[in-house]
């Protein structure tokens, strides 16, 4: 089912990509970065407005007074402020659910990366049962799993000065934090939601980071994309909460 | 908040398994066994282990590593045997190890670990050297100690041995090129595109021509003097391992489950290509009385040179590796399956089969 619905589609674009644009495996996977970005754009913004509404419960009347009320009761505080979600249909993890939404892709985009590069005989086998008749595969197997200086079926790293420097997972530390710090909601002084909202934009870079660096470097290049498309269109979207980047400021 | 913060560790756990399952971590599983034999026993390179099993009664004369298992290595190329009671095992996996055991023991005897790829094709050797392509590309020729004598870069992924007229090595690669080697020079003399890759072997005739099997679903005979193609056969689907040829028959399947026999003069069908129940990947084994063939279903044809099935074994499991013959036995090693090698006789009776011990 999991082959069936996201793999081997997953795989087939990517190898069309690849195909149409000159037999250039790095390329094809921004391209199908954006592409994936362009069909979740509705999510995604669906989410930047509910992260504005619970910017914009910061400064209500009926917000602060529930906080300055139950200052003491910790469930009681958490109760009311479900019901104000409820009411004002806000989803309180509007900050982290588009990167968590991002799982399953990442799952799927890794298994159709490792698939479409078969880097061993049985790899190359299933490969070749998973390909849709359009694409002639002929021609495009092996695909050159090389981009810039990376094997993109591997783990990139770059020796600087004796040491192997993973520059693709620092990079994409730099840009997940950037990314989920652009679109965390302020936080008040005893708001679980938010403050679990900046945990996220603490844990998830580091998670990201590692995934990057453990795994092959076209997944790292997936998720650079993917950052640096999100930053973008949060920014486009005037949604972009820049402040947040300034270490120390509070809003 | 713990609540939460449990959830999300959990989370980054199952998407760390997840990545993980289908990454290298998993080679061992990432390809079928490679097997040889000689008249008293069979190597298996399975996984992370190699072993020995004793032909007559199916049990297991040694194994290497005999204890752990090192999760760098993951041998699925053929063993080969040398002249001097060497068994060579080739491991696709980090270590990148090229190791010669001693074949009655199962204890290394050298290593060669200075190529840069892992190892997936088997290797070629010859009276004084050791021929091993590498998916760096590169093909190393080695002495009979392990000892690096030269080394010769080329396009593509190398999956497959090659094979040598005394004068020229050939070698197919994935970037569906065929390279001759000057073993001379060790320089690339010429070199010819195939159109499609080729993970298997050529073959090489006693006159000089070569036949070479493609994912671009056809058998290539090329003359090594003029360097022509001297005829092109199309198949119903991708070649995978290499031909066998015998006396002027070549036979060979394709993954879309089509066996054949083919003349070598003209590459015409010698009879209707049979459909057995299942994709052929492994090479053909060529025997006195009849063709054996292995097919992903799980299943072992005996098939005499009329294109008559003789029998039919079901073995389980997907047999991807080639059948081999070990004195009066038939061997063929399934994946997917607990046992992970099988004898039959000649009559496809099923004699004995080995599981390796937890």
């Amino acid at each position: 089912m999991w082959d069936t619905f996201i793999v081997i589609p997953m795989s087939n674009v990517l190898l069309w990509i690849y195909e149409i644009i000159g037999q250039n495996f790095g390329i094809a996977i921004i391209l199908f970065t954006m592409l994936v970005r362009a069909v979740t754009w509705p999510l995604t913004a669906q989410q930047l407005k509910g992260t504005q509404g619970m910017q914009e419960l910061q400064k209500d009347k009926e917000w602060l007074n529930i906080q300055k009320k139950y200052k003491g009761d910790k469930e009681k505080l958490a109760q009311e402020q479900m019901r104000i979600y409820k009411e004002r249909g806000i989803n309180p993890l509007g900050s982290c659910l588009p990167t968590l939404i991002q799982f399953p892709v990442i799952i799927g985009l890794y298994q159709a990366i490792i698939r479409a590069l078969a880097a061993t005989p049985l790899s190359l086998l299933n490969l070749s049962r998973s390909l849709y008749p359009f694409l002639d595969v002929t021609k495009i197997i092996p695909l050159n799993s090389q981009f810039l200086w990376m094997d993109l079926g591997r783990p990139e790293s770059v020796q600087m000065f004796g040491f192997a420097v993973p520059t693709l997972a620092i990079i994409v530390v730099i840009t997940s934090y950037i990314q989920s710090k652009l679109m965390t909601p302020p936080a008040n002084p005893g708001d679980q939601s938010a403050a679990m909202g900046n945990m996220m934009s603490i844990y998830m870079p580091f998670l990201m980071g590692y995934f990057a660096l453990t795994f092959a470097s076209g997944l790292a290049l997936y998720f650079i994309t993917s950052n640096l498309l999100g930053i973008a269109q949060y920014a486009m979207m005037g949604r972009a909460n820049w402040s947040n980047l300034i270490p120390g400021k509070k809003n | 908040m713990k609540v939460k913060t449990i959830l999300l560790i959990l989370m980054a756990v199952m998407l760390s398994a997840l990545l993980s399952g289908c990454s290298g971590g998993a080679m061992g599983s990432n390809s079928w066994s490679g097997l040889t034999a000689d008249a008293e026993k069979a190597y298996l390179a399975n996984g992370s282990f190699v072993y020995a099993v004793t032909l007559s009664n199916g049990s297991q004369a040694w194994r290497y590593p005999v204890e752990k298992a090192d999760t760098k290595e993951s041998f699925f190329a053929a063993p080969v045997m040398t002249d001097d009671g060497q068994l060579l095992v080739a491991s696709a996996g980090a270590n990148h190890s090229l190791i010669s055991l001693n074949a009655n023991t199962g204890t290394v005897t050298w290593i060669f670990a200075e190529a840069e790829g892992g190892w997936i094709s088997s290797l070629l050797v010859t009276e004084d050297a050791i021929y091993a392509p590498n998916t760096d590309g590169t093909l190393y020729a080695l002495d009979l100690n392990g000892n690096l004598l030269w080394k010769q870069a080329l396009d593509g992924q190398l999956w497959a041995p090659p094979v040598s007229d005394g004068e020229y090595l050939y070698v197919t690669s994935l970037d569906h090129q065929l390279y001759a080697i000057s073993l001379r020079s060790h320089e690339i003399v010429w070199q010819k595109d195939l159109s499609g890759a080729v993970p298997g072997s050529p073959v090489l005739d006693a006159d000089g021509t070569l036949y070479i099997g493609t994912f671009g679903s056809e058998i290539i005979a090329i003359d090594t003097t003029s360097q022509n193609t001297s005829w092109s056969t199309t198949t119903n689907g991708w070649i995978w391992d290499a031909a066998v040829l015998e006396e002027g028959t070549l036979y060979v399947g394709d993954l879309e489950g089509y066996f054949y026999a083919l003349d070598t003069a003209n590459g015409s069908t010698r009879w209707n290509p049979i459909q057995p129940n299942g994709p052929i990947v492994g090479t053909p084994l060529v025997t006195d009385d009849f063709i054996v063939i292995g097919t992903e279903s799980g299943t072992a044809y005996a098939i005499d040179r009329e294109g008559k099935i003789v029998w039919t074994q079901t073995v389980g499991g997907r047999l991807y590796s080639a059948p081999v013959q070990g004195g009066e036995l038939i061997l063929v090693s399934p994946m997917e399956t607990d046992y992970v090698l099988v004898a039959l006789d000649f009559e496809g009776r099923q004699v004995w089969n080995f599981t390796p011990a937890q």
